[in-house]
């Protein structure tokens, strides 16, 4: 295993994005930029999710926290962008530890209802606390990214920064998932007593897949804040955690290449249903019904379909080892 | 002391809203093990069933609220063919991404019928006050908790004294046992969907004239009712009910006590701390993980 598929993903991801940003027009470039970062925090989610089987419906929270991390720190402060981001991340990460610690002996609904209340607390926090976050008016003016000295003109040559951020972040999580921390994630969710009876601290799993998630988050969030240069509560609602969850289900759970897939077609298929008129959202909510009922493995499911036999899939979640990763 | 009866009574209106929008959640969850984020546009679809009925078609109200009653109960057996059929066998995530996108599906064609301009609809005791202590109550707010407590007392009759009510809790324990026993299981689950629906659409009715009947209602009642069954006790009935009132109390008297910004964080914040504290709620099954 090695470090051969993190590699070849890193390269296909940045391989593919270069080709479309050269061919895709601007208006699509800026969809193609929200779906890095959607495919970023994606990818984290898929740590909680997707190996550790924590059902978390507050992941916009964690984008949220960075993204007025970032916008506080510039805008009030008058911090350099590059500087407020680690600063983000690491605040967004310790909060979520905080978090994580009690909420995370819940499990299943339970857990999912616990992040369902942790994220419109934010948003209700976020529209109220005037003095810091602006209220519902949001924050604007976050000032524009500079890499050596140049100020990133436009989609394009963002674009090119998302995609060597969102291949370094799917590089990482697919060693991690390769590593032997990626297996007790997923040893703990398949049977969270055996994983304990073989030793794996399963408190100590649990924490760190959910502050992981939060990290790829708050990453995301930074990018979020930096890109459009405004933030609102609105776009860190519940409804948007819940987006997230459909992209890695869509895509393919507990898949890399799958949160990247998911995210892409989740963010273009509204697009794609323009042509549908005013009607194209009750068309989007059947459509994602449809893929939930008939491809429940999602869009990476699909490939391995075509490639193996079709055979009965086992009732519980399988264990999947490192293939995943492909 | 006049202002506190007045916000008391508003807030039992509300939270009897947020009951029965629990209660239907409940019957489905138990019923079914599905966790229902549609059930906040359940009680949209309940609303403009009746805006609908009396405003559009300007129907007499004992035939408007039947007819959209009878559109409830349509409804909800649509729901179970066309969303919880498919879905019955998938993760607990896939069926809250489900009926989330649906969800998305109903408000949008909600949106698409009703267009985004809200809507007033009537109650049949308009504008009517009655003087109480001192205080004057709207007898629309005194209505809707007695219409709850009336609706309460048939539940407990339909699930105490009915074969069908019976059946249906048999069904909610043990769906293996019950079809070995003879019982009409997918009859019995298409009816918890249909009694969920019923219950929402008597939620909308009542919730119409209290706020506006707006397409996007929904979100912020499921959230409610999500609050109230937590705090209740998952999967019970008197919880959802203690639960409902519990947040439509905390909601007013929240919003004019204490801070009328941060009045949805009160419930929230309790609900957070149930589920750390007493996550099985005030009423609620044992087990921590079931589901």
């Amino acid at each position: 295993m090695a470090m051969r598929t993190p590699l070849a993903l890193a390269a296909a991801i940045l391989a593919v994005g270069a080709l479309l940003s050269f061919v895709l027009p601007e208006y699509h470039l800026r969809l193609m930029n929200l779906s890095v970062i959607s495919a970023i925090a994606v990818i984290g989610l898929n740590f909680a999710f997707g190996y550790a089987g924590l059902i978390s419906l507050g992941h916009a929270a964690f984008v949220g926290m960075g993204a007025y991390g970032v916008a506080i720190l510039t805008t009030r402060y008058g911090w350099s962008p590059w500087l407020a981001m680690p600063m983000a991340i690491a605040a967004t990460a310790v909060l979520a530890a905080v978090i994580g610690f009690p909420l995370l002996r819940l499990k299943g609904h339970y857990l999912a209802l616990a992040t369902l209340g942790l994220n419109v607390s934010f948003y209700i926090v976020a529209s109220n606390w005037i003095s810091l976050t602006g209220g519902t008016n949001g924050i604007a003016r976050i000032p524009e990214l500079h890499i050596a000295g140049q100020a990133l003109p436009g989609e394009r040559q963002f674009l090119w920064l998302g995609l060597v951020v969102l291949a370094v972040a799917a590089m990482v999580a697919s060693i991690l998932h390769a590593s032997r921390y990626g297996r007790a994630m997923i040893a703990v969710r398949d049977d969270e007593t055996a994983a304990r009876m073989t030793g794996v601290d399963t408190t100590v799993v649990k924490i760190s897949a959910f502050v992981l998630s939060a990290i790829y988050a708050a990453i995301a969030g930074c990018l979020f804040a930096c890109h459009t240069r405004f933030v609102a509560p609105e776009d860190f609602t519940y409804a948007h955690s819940i987006t997230y969850l459909a992209m890695l289900i869509v895509g393919g759970e507990s898949s890399i290449v799958g949160a990247i897939f998911g995210s892409v077609l989740l963010t273009f298929l509204p697009e794609w249903l323009r042509f549908l008129g005013s009607a194209y959202l009750v068309f989007f909510g059947v459509l994602v019904l449809a893929i939930l009922v008939f491809l429940p493995t999602g869009i990476v499911g699909l490939g391995r379909l075509a490639r193996r036999p079709p055979r009965r899939p086992a009732a519980p979640a399988p264990v999947r080892v490192p293939e995943v990763g492909s | 002391m006049a202002d506190f009866i007045q916000l008391l009574v508003s807030g039992l209106a509300i939270g009897s809203v947020y009951a029965l929008a629990a209660i239907g959640f409940v019957i489905v969850y138990s019923a079914t093990g599905v966790v229902n984020f549609a059930a906040g546009q359940f009680v949209m679809v309940g609303t403009f069933a009746g805006v609908a009925m009396l405003v559009d078609a300007q129907l007499p109200a004992p035939l408007a609220y039947s007819a959209a009653l009878a559109v409830m109960a349509l409804f909800g057996a649509l729901f179970f063919l066309v969303v919880y059929l498919p879905l019955r066998k998938s993760s607990v995530v896939t069926i809250i991404i489900g009926t989330v996108a649906i969800g998305i599906t109903m408000q949008n064609a909600a949106l698409l019928t009703f267009g985004s301009w809200p809507f007033r609809l009537p109650s049949p005791v308009e504008g009517r006050t009655l003087a109480l202590g001192g205080a004057i109550i709207s007898t629309h707010a005194l209505g809707v908790v007695g219409v709850t407590a009336i609706m309460v007392a048939g539940l407990w009759l339909l699930f105490n004294k009915t074969t069908v009510g019976v059946g249906m809790r048999a069904v909610a324990q043990d769906i293996q046992a019950a079809r070995l026993m003879g019982l009409k299981v997918n009859r019995l689950l298409a009816l918890s969907w249909i009694l969920a629906a019923l219950l929402a659409g008597v939620a909308g009715l009542m919730l119409g004239p209290m706020w506006f009947a707006d397409v996007s209602m929904g979100d912020p009642i499921a959230l409610k009712a999500f609050a109230a069954t937590i705090i209740g006790g998952f999967g019970s009935l008197p919880g959802a009910i203690v639960g409902g009132l519990f947040v439509g109390l905390s909601e007013v008297l929240g919003a004019s006590y204490i801070s009328s910004a941060y009045k949805d964080l009160i419930s929230f914040g309790i609900m957070i701390v149930f589920l750390l504290v007493r996550p099985q709620g005030v009423f609620g099954e044992k087990i921590q993980d079931r589901g």
